[in-house]
């Protein structure tokens, strides 16, 4: 840089300050321009002539479908087929597609489970999803033992088919399965194999006769999948299960949260060029639990002067949707600060990692935030 | 339950309801952060109008990004379709996201000696004097809701395509182009790719009006290309790093677009008409391969939750 930088800036301060003043003809005619703006579309003489609404809605997201067919296999996973009961045909979805099941509790409340669909996407009047039962007592929340009590002929609803774990197309991939993490990548390695791509599996799990599936995936070609089973040969290493990749290979791993972990660090990320070639790693994105946990308190929403009890275990947000169901809201996690609320009384515990939430704001995100006392008077 | 093919979606009259026919995509926030450490100043190398014509982003999103938020999160309470309200609801977080993390570089640029009030409280200025209330009531009140969602449905198109543009420009990684600040474009210009359908399918749900698509895509056009040509400039003459005689104004502009650094008007002409055709929606836009590819190997968003 060879120009004085004093002049220059006081140039352009002076360029600036000229700007600021007197704008342009064209850049004044504009600004008169838009100011009339929203008074010609809003006035009703042109709502007469000019504007017709014609609202485009769509239907279809939940699906009451039967349960057409219901097998057990390796021992405890239960495979379900649905199909409409007409026998019509479902949306189509792709590879890492899911669903969620929603099934009616005793006490009127729903629980919902999501399930990767594993059957042949091809195939427009049926869906397949398998479910490892996992006992209360062994730490499971009980959607899987809900499920293994469906039959063959129940009526369940379906909200789906949405996709967190896109499979995209590719000449190379690496399939990686940890237990009945296989489901989603069932459909991948079979359109992998289907299109001609150069793919490979490793499918890890506790014993072979625990791991669905086996017998279908040896049989679309036994050279590229390699069964790992923990009796035979110990827990798996990750670094053992990326070994060999190309260079324009894409990783689909689907396991428990230590093999994600560990795949992430043997696969660090980077800024991919506009070729997007290289090796990539696809991970299926899970909606994260609520952070919640804490004393109970009440919010009491000023506009309504509706009051809410907030439980021990549930966020503010819960509380509050059960008299507002659509307050604001996106990450569930603290981070996005869509849900931020207005907080006219009470003093404010601050949890996430927003920007919005620090100490002293007279605001909170009601999705992980919590009162230091008992009560909170927020803006809704 | 019904089957039709998406087709049939365009012949569909008013009150209609057809049946989805593909599955959603998943919508959801990511959790980025980014260390803006290490970035020097003119981050697009050799290229200093090109720099501020993408810090315009940085000064004019979050505002706009914001509202737009507020607005179409006013649109919840009329929204019964199950599969747009769950799309609209990651939407929001995501632009929530967007606005915080180019306001995180506004620190940046102010301890640059930037002067980031002029052009924030004149995009503050629009946001409230033009685009903001009115104080309407009623009918008026219901027009200029809808006529909000109009424009933000075009501007979310013009994103869209500009986020594909920000992936596929090999130009960026052969000038060499800040690797932070490219994933922050590009990452943003994913998450563009990926969510391009729910401005437009909320607007179509809530009113759809032809007319009104083409009115507010001319509007939302116009206005954007006018207040990113003044910001750009604005910032590109006030920036006092760049060696004197600095190129003059139109010159930078066609001088960047011809590197490949910036879209020229050439890709605003070519983006923008399929929008107003009346059969239009975003899923024709081709697959978002190159947007899930990005994200899986983006550094800010690969991990985050």
């Amino acid at each position: 840089m060879t120009t004085p930088r004093g002049a220059s800036l006081a140039a352009s301060r002076t360029v600036a300050a000229a700007a600021a003043t007197t704008p342009s003809r064209t850049l004044r005619t504009l600004g008169r321009a838009a100011h009339q703006y929203p008074r010609v579309v809003t006035s009703d003489r042109w709502a007469a002539k000019v504007d017709r609404s014609d609202p485009q809605r769509r239907d279809g997201y939940d699906l009451s479908l039967v349960i057409a067919a219901k097998e057990i296999v390796a021992g405890d996973v239960a495979v379900f087929t649905f199909a409409a009961p007409t026998g019509g045909v479902l949306p189509a979805w792709s590879p890492g597609a899911h669903v969620d099941v929603l099934l009616p509790r005793p006490d009127g409340s729903t629980l919902m489970r999501q399930y990767s669909l594993n059957g042949d996407p091809a195939d427009r009047t049926h869906w397949r999803i398998a479910v490892r039962r996992i006992d209360p007592a062994a730490g499971g929340g009980g959607g899987s033992v809900a499920m293994h009590a469906l039959e063959v002929g129940d009526r369940v609803t379906l909200r789906g088919p949405r996709n967190a774990f896109n499979f995209v197309s590719g000449t190379a991939y690496r399939f990686v399965a940890g237990g009945i993490g296989i489901t989603p990548i069932l459909p991948m390695v079979r359109a992998a194999a289907a299109a001609g791509a150069d793919w490979t599996l490793v499918y890890a799990g506790r014993s072979r006769s625990s791991m669905p599936f086996v017998d279908e995936l040896v049989a679309l070609d036994s050279a590229r999948v390699t069964i790992h089973t923990d009796d035979e040969e110990g827990q798996p290493d990750t670094a053992a299960l990326l070994q060999d990749l190309g260079d324009d290979t894409a990783v689909y791993l689907c396991g428990p949260s230590p093999m994600i972990d560990a795949a992430r660090a043997l696969i660090p990320p980077r800024v991919p060029d506009a070729s997007l070639r290289g090796v990539s790693l696809h991970t299926e994105r899970f909606s994260p639990p609520p952070v919640v946990g804490g004393r109970p308190f009440s919010v009491t929403l000023a506009r309504t002067g509706a009051t809410v009890e907030v439980a021990a275990d549930e966020s503010a947000l819960a509380a509050i949707q059960r008299v507002l169901p659509d307050v604001r809201y996106s990450c569930k996690q603290g981070f996005c600060g869509s849900c931020e609320v207005g907080v006219l009384k009470g003093s404010i515990e601050h949890r996430g990692s927003s920007m919005r939430a620090v100490d002293g704001a007279d605001s909170m995100l009601v999705c992980v935030s919590r009162a230091e006392g008992d009560a909170l008077v927020v803006d809704l | 339950m019904t089957t039709q093919s998406p087709a049939s979606r365009e012949t569909s009259v008013e009150g209609a309801h057809t049946a989805y026919a593909e599955e959603a995509l998943a919508i959801r926030p990511r959790n980025v952060s980014f260390d803006w450490s290490s970035v020097p100043f003119h981050y697009v190398p050799t290229d200093a109008y090109a720099t501020h014509f993408w810090n315009v982003m940085h000064l004019v999103l979050p505002e706009g990004e914001r509202a737009m938020a507020d607005v179409l999160g006013r649109a919840l309470d009329q929204i019964e379709d199950p599969r747009l309200k769950e799309e609209l609801i990651g939407f929001i977080g995501q632009e929530e996201t967007h606005a915080s993390s180019h306001e995180s570089f506004r620190h940046y640029l102010e301890a640059h000696g930037v002067d980031i009030p002029r052009v924030t409280g004149v995009m503050a200025q629009i946001m409230d004097k033009i685009f903001g209330e009115h104080d309407l009531t009623g009918r008026a009140a219901d027009a200029w809701f809808k006529e909000r969602l109009g424009l933000y449905a075009a501007a979310e198109h013009f994103t869209a395509v500009v986020g594909e543009w920000l992936i596929d420009n090999a130009e960026f990684d052969r000038v060499g182009v800040d690797p932070t600040m490219l994933d922050l474009l590009r990452w943003h210009g994913a998450e563009e790719m990926e969510h391009r359908n729910v401005a437009f399918d909320v607007y179509q749900y809530v009113d759809g009006g032809y007319a009104r698509r083409v009115r507010t895509a001319i509007v939302a056009s116009a206005g954007l290309l006018t207040l990113w040509l003044w910001a750009s400039r604005f910032l590109y003459v006030n920036d006092p790093r760049i060696e004197r005689p600095r190129r003059p104004m139109p010159l930078a502009f066609i001088r960047s677009a011809r590197r490949g650094l910036i879209p020229g008007i050439g890709f605003v002409l070519r983006e923008i008409p399929p929008y107003v055709r009346r059969d239009f929606h975003p899923s024709k836009m081709g697959p978002i391969d190159k947007a899930v590819r990005y994200l899986a190997n983006s550094p800010a968003a690969r991990d985050a939750a």
